[in-house]
């Protein structure tokens, strides 16, 4: 493990007491410590400051907007053996991708509820759904959208450069945990055993040139507060390299999918809201994503309250949206199956702004002249 | 006095002329009947609207349709979400077209979490949309030297930070502000970092043309009510720089007990 992800003793936080928590609330340049300080149990108490603390920050960085993007899965062929995922290559799932035309169609009914951000997703690369595969998906989007993500597999530097050229900004890719031994485990077969080739595809996917990389852990796998404070360290290490790139953290949880995986360290809605309202309290302006994986009820709590960016009318089927029909049983469940006009209403009774464009294609093309 | 100011105590930037000295952001806002209503209250004819905020597919979330239905407000396209010279060039353009406004404030941040303005790539922004005839306001960091080359270059004004974005710290650069407004001949704006209305009194009372306010009208609890007390802040401010403030205490003539200068002789010699 490189040395920048190690966690010094004293900030572990275990022996944390309520007063370290409300000095950690107070501080004016909250760091590491502090945010171990919030992870501990002394924090569980004071769960109303650090919502009111962290409300407060979004407000004054993010005013009182969410910005929406949806999820497109381009394909679920997949090459790993992943043990809590629903796409793995021992899953008896219908692998399918989509073909060019498909994927306009989709594209094109995506466009029509009203995004301008959309984030394509794949399994592992693997044939038919490798690099070109994806970047005829970013070619096809980049042309339709003003903002272009994507989630895939763990790509080279020139890859990474590729898809930039092709009109990508954003790369989201989960560690999902940080233990190196539970991740060996965890991932039996596929390139995605290799713990340092994922660990290190953020600083490539920057050094590209990607405007965003998205971070985050799967909650459920590991102890919550470790991954945490090394997500923070992660963070931390990027932004201090590629200063010019932004972050964008995340923080799914563990859900219920075809293989039936059971977590070993359930993380409750009480600790999620909690780790969200931490990490604002210590990143003031750095995104927070939240996906319609959680219910309703707490989405719409969390809208806010340090989160600043949702999905909205998602599908984790490949297609799905009106292009094609869906034929897989999708990657986990979706809890938030309200429409994007629902989703919106509520966003607007709450007093937040949905934002469905936040950027412009414009920044992108200045790139070749 | 500057020489924009007139005997109406209007003020010029561009071939504009204004008699308020409040400008409002549009960003952050709860929805767009809110931010138009702060602009109301605000009293501001002079808005500025992020490029990457226009154009979107529903009508609701286009800040420039909700903008254009004001009456008395011209607009000042940003270029917000730009991390270089080229990008900003590309967008002002784009801003001009959509827009039909010749301002354009030049915003350029390559950190996307501080948004510090890069001094070099505004430079040379600023530089090359000047020459092709925007009114160039760039956003800049409080450095009276960058501002004196801003000027160089035909900048219509220059929009120092209060200071860092969003982060309410008021005029945390008041004495660089001082410099770039003694050395200045074009409008100084203050953009970004105030709270408080005093703190924008504060600017005006400085010599600062104007002030620009977004955050701490659009994270206020009541906006409309937050513009209008920016509204009368920033008048009272300029009403106290008109009227020429008292020397601080420290700068008064002092009278010692015993005269410093009793040993000076009248004769000639």
């Amino acid at each position: 493990m490189p040395v920048w992800l190690d966690l010094p003793r004293d900030q572990a936080g275990g022996t944390a007491t309520q007063e370290d928590v409300e000095r950690a609330l107070a501080c004016s340049d909250p760091g590491a410590r502090e945010l171990a300080v919030l992870l501990s149990p002394a924090a569980s108490p004071l769960m109303e400051a650090m919502a009111v603390r962290a409300r407060d920050l979004t407000r004054r960085h993010f005013g009182r907007t969410i910005s929406l993007y949806t999820p497109l899965y381009l394909a679920n062929y997949c090459s790993n053996g992943c043990e809590y995922c629903g796409f793995a290559s021992d899953r008896p799932q219908r692998r399918v991708h989509l073909k060019p035309s498909e994927m306009a169609r989709e594209m094109d009914a995506i466009t029509g509820r009203g995004f301008q951000e959309l984030l394509l997703l794949t399994g592992e690369r693997s044939e038919p759904a490798g690099v070109d595969f994806l970047l005829a998906g970013v070619s096809l989007a980049a042309e339709r959208f003003h903002h272009v993500g994507i989630e895939a597999f763990p790509m080279t530097a020139p890859e990474y450069a590729r898809m930039a050229e092709a009109g990508c900004s954003g790369v989201t890719i989960y560690q999902e945990t940080y233990d190196p031994d539970r991740y060996g485990r965890l991932h039996r077969w596929g390139p995605k055993k290799d713990y340092l080739e994922r660990l290190e595809a953020p600083s490539r996917a920057m050094a590209a040139g990607m405007r965003t990389v998205g971070l985050g852990v799967l909650l459920g796998l590991s102890d919550p507060v470790s991954e945490a404070l090394r997500l923070f360290r992660h963070a931390n290490h990027l932004r201090s390299t590629y200063w010019r790139s932004g972050i964008a953290l995340s923080f799914p949880r563990l859900r219920p999918e075809a293989g039936g995986f059971v977590s070993p360290f359930p993380v409750d809605e009480s600790m999620l809201a909690r780790i969200i309202f931490a990490f604002r309290i210590v990143m003031p302006d750095v995104p927070i994503l939240l996906s319609t994986r959680e219910r309703p009820e707490f989405r719409d709590g969390m809208a806010g309250l340090g989160v600043t960016k949702m999905s909205a009318g998602s599908r984790t089927t490949v297609g799905g949206y009106g292009g094609t029909e869906a034929v897989d049983d999708g990657q986990f469940r979706i809890s938030d199956e309200r429409s994007v006009e629902e989703f919106c209403a509520m966003l607007r009774n709450r007093g937040l702004d949905p934002v469905f464009k936040n950027w412009d294609r414009v920044f992108m093309e200045a790139a070749d002249g | 006095m500057k020489e924009t100011g007139n005997a109406d105590d209007s003020w010029t930037v561009g071939g504009h002329r204004f008699t308020s000295r409040l400008l409002m952001g549009t960003g952050k806002f709860r929805d767009a009947e809110t931010m138009a209503d702060a602009i109301q209250a605000s009293g501001a004819q002079f808005v500025t609207v992020a490029l990457r905020r226009v154009g979107g597919g529903s009508g609701a979330d286009d800040l420039l349709e909700s903008l254009l239905k004001l009456r008395g407000i011209t607009l000042m396209p940003n270029t917000s979400g730009a991390r270089t010279a080229a990008e900003a060039i590309r967008a002002a353009r784009l801003g001009r077209e959509l827009s039909g406004s010749p301002f354009v404030k030049v915003e350029i941040h390559p950190d996307p979490h501080h948004l510090m303005p890069d001094p070099i790539e505004t430079f040379e922004a600023a530089r090359v949309l000047a020459a092709e005839g925007f009114a160039v306001m760039p956003y800049m960091p409080a450095d009276p030297v960058l501002a004196r080359r801003l000027e160089d270059v035909g900048c219509a004004s220059l929009m120092p930070q209060g200071s860092a974005i969003g982060s309410g710290r008021g005029l945390a650069t008041a004495d660089m502000l001082r410099l770039i407004v003694r050395g200045a001949r074009i409008p100084v704006i203050v953009d970004a970092g105030l709270r408080a209305p005093s703190e924008a009194a504060a600017a005006l009372e400085m010599g600062c043309e104007a002030v620009l306010v977004n955050s701490a009208v659009a994270a206020a609890g009541d906006p409309a009510a937050m513009a209008d007390a920016f509204a009368r802040a920033v008048a009272a401010g300029r009403s106290a720089f008109m009227a020429g403030l008292m020397p601080r205490g420290s700068e008064t003539a002092a009278t010692s007990t015993s005269p410093l200068t009793s040993f000076l002789s009248p004769v000639t010699p």
